[in-house]
């Protein structure tokens, strides 16, 4: 299920890549980084030069691609849509088009016409159509763009553990953090170049720039100036003016690349660990880095709770149980001490 | 307070009437105006049906011929028009390169050229004592009054409708479609013949519906560099000149009735496939 892919596009936009393919792949990149251009440079309709397939017109391609909307052909039935990928007279593979439907579980659906169709139906009718050439990689654009919300998750992960089963790698092109979280293999696309590759939990915990940070959903990302090294004390100080706060950090050497004193760096820190005081005040690591705003916004998800704190000019997101929010009197307005530990601030110096 | 408030609300809604009797007035003066055109643009149609002298229509000698003459050459020029129009249509539809626009205007020249005009440069260049007349002369083609000359007139008075109606047909064709054809191991010739050409055939069809159109109604053209042989158009002129305008139902009735069947199936198919979607 690896696949490795090092391509080299020229036009129409510059491009030269070199990533595994590993299971279900995310190939995590902003609109206009080029994704939809690699996916389809991959199935042969962008020319380009590099590994697999290199130099071979699509219709050689041992590909399935399943297009952003999907594609499928308006004239004709759900089951002539697979019928045609066989080839020769459509009605010749009604059998074998219909067993392929049935087994994404739209053998009801069978004479439908694509318009009929909701979104999560047309993108199994297109992979259906898309495994009746038994492809050796599938390509996918913006899977979940043409999805609604409210089933997009349950479609995708139908989506993954589907093609789990069946052993074909997948690369899906999105800018949809979701769906890398969903998937067995991330890879980001940033500044034209692939800057990280990684399984999910790795990816999400260690972004590797603060561009791979903010594609994977980091809401919390600031600058700050060094300050000052203190190494008997084993911190760096870093000064984040939009706040007018002191944080520091693990120390780092003054000789480290971007980490001398004065210079400009981004950090961020994930919204699970902007604390709130705890219930009690006995753990002295509990209150680092002590951070005064005034809450914005209070947004109740379940049984926990997202809010908005305003620290000066930046606005810093926690997340904490409903029922802390609730022990706090927290409400917006109300004015409180957050703390975020040293070694959970993320740094990317410049 | 409330009763004025009540006050406002009665002469709000009364404003909101008389807004209503308003637009109800524009909708009928809209509706006048559309009939009056529609009444204009049919009015001809209905003088034929006033006028035709039902119980005394008799075909002129030579009228029959004609018929066979528009019928047969129409057909063979709309083939032609077809088979090479179809390929410019399309790779003018998906191709882009530098100085399009000229390939665009050479092919509009023809269209946006008045037909008589047209006859004239026709003959300029094919008739025989012309620059490319003599040479072809020589190796037996003669296009000047043969069924050849017949049918090169009607191409030109045909062939940019149909490329131009056809081009904007593949257009509307997403090429993505196309792609994942080629995607699912299909060639681009069975692509474009299950794929391109049925998603088109809207287009397509209306495109082919006003070549026959043209074609079959050819004058200003064919006048020239084809007097003979004589199809409906040129009969009709000539019926008129010779014994007026009594001599002209009974072929008009006929070029109305082996005009019109094609383009009207063509249109009922097209709706109908609208419909289906």
């Amino acid at each position: 299920m690896v696949q490795q892919v090092r391509l080299s596009l020229r036009e129409p936009i510059a491009l030269d890549v070199d990533f595994q393919v590993q299971g279900f792949t995310a190939l995590l990149g902003a609109s206009g980084e080029g994704k939809s251009t690699l996916i389809k440079a991959l199935a042969g309709l962008v020319p380009s030069a590099g590994e697999p397939f290199g130099g071979l017109p699509p219709q050689r391609r041992p590909i399935g691609y399943l297009p952003q909307g999907y594609a499928l052909f308006p004239h004709l039935r759900a089951w002539e849509n697979v019928a045609y990928a066989f080839g020769g007279a459509l009605k010749s593979h009604r059998q074998r088009a219909v067993d392929l439907l049935d087994s994404v579980g739209l053998a009801a659906q069978a004479d439908l016409r694509p318009s009929q169709l909701s979104g999560g139906q047309q993108q199994r009718v297109a992979l259906a159509r898309a495994l009746a050439r038994s492809p050796q990689l599938l390509l996918l654009d913006e899977p979940t763009s043409a999805l609604d919300v409210n089933t997009r998750d349950d479609v995708m992960a139908e989506l993954v553990s589907r093609m789990h089963q069946l052993g074909i790698p997948a690369l899906a092109a999105t800018h949809d953090a979701g769906l890398a979280a969903m998937s067995d293999w991330v890879v980001v696309l940033a500044g034209r170049r692939i800057v990280q590759q990684g399984p999910p939990r790795e990816m999400f915990a260690r972004p590797a720039s603060v561009a791979a940070a903010a594609l994977l959903g980091v809401r919390n990302r600031f600058t700050a100036t060094v300050l000052r090294h203190v190494p008997e004390q084993g911190y760096t100080e870093l000064h984040w003016e939009e706040a007018a706060t002191v944080l520091r950090v693990p120390l780092r050497a003054d000789a480290a690349p971007g980490w001398a004193v004065g210079s400009t760096l981004d950090w961020a820190v994930s919204p699970d660990d902007v604390r709130l005081p705890p219930l009690k005040t006995d753990r002295a690591d509990d209150a680092e880095n002590p951070i005064a705003g005034t809450i914005e916004h209070i947004i109740v998800q379940e049984a926990s709770a997202t809010a908005a704190l305003r620290c000066g000019k930046a606005r810093l997101w926690l997340r904490a149980p409903l029922r802390l929010i609730a022990h706090h009197g927290l409400r917006v307005g109300s004015a409180v001490t957050v703390h975020a530990r040293a070694a959970q601030l993320q740094c990317w110096p410049r | 307070m409330a009763l004025s408030a009540v006050d406002t609300s009665v002469v709000g809604s009364a404003a909101a009437y008389d807004r209503g009797q308003r637009l109800t007035r524009r909708a009928w003066l809209i509706a006048l105006a559309g009939l009056l055109g529609l009444g204009f643009l049919s009015l001809p149609f209905f003088g034929l049906l006033i006028s035709t002298p039902w119980t005394q229509l008799q075909l002129q000698p030579g009228d029959v011929d004609s018929l066979q003459v528009s019928l047969l050459y129409t057909v063979e020029a709309l083939l032609i028009v077809v088979a090479f129009g179809t390929p410019v249509a399309w790779w003018l539809a998906r191709h882009d390169f530098r100085g399009k626009f000229l390939v665009e205007l050479l092919i509009l020249l023809p269209l946006l050229t008045p037909p008589l005009a047209m006859g004239l440069l026709l003959s300029m260049s094919y008739g025989p004592y012309s620059w490319l007349g003599q040479p072809l002369g020589k190796l037996g083609l003669s296009l000047t009054n043969t069924p050849e000359s017949f049918l090169l007139a009607q191409i030109y008075g045909s062939a940019p409708y149909f490329i131009v109606a056809a081009r904007s047909a593949f257009e509307g064709v997403p090429r993505e479609l196309e792609q994942i054809s080629l995607t699912l191991g299909q060639s681009p010739w069975r692509t474009f013949w299950r794929i391109t050409v049925p998603l088109a055939g809207l287009g397509l069809g209306a495109g082919v519906a006003l070549a026959w159109v043209r074609a079959l109604g050819e004058f200003g053209i064919v006048l020239i560099v084809a007097y003979y042989p004589q199809g409906i158009p040129v009969k009709l002129w000539v019926n008129l000149q010779d014994t007026g305008l009594p001599a002209v139902y009974p072929l008009l009735w006929l070029f109305f009735v082996i005009g019109l069947p094609l383009p009207l199936i063509l249109g009922a198919l097209s709706r109908r496939r609208q419909d289906r979607r």
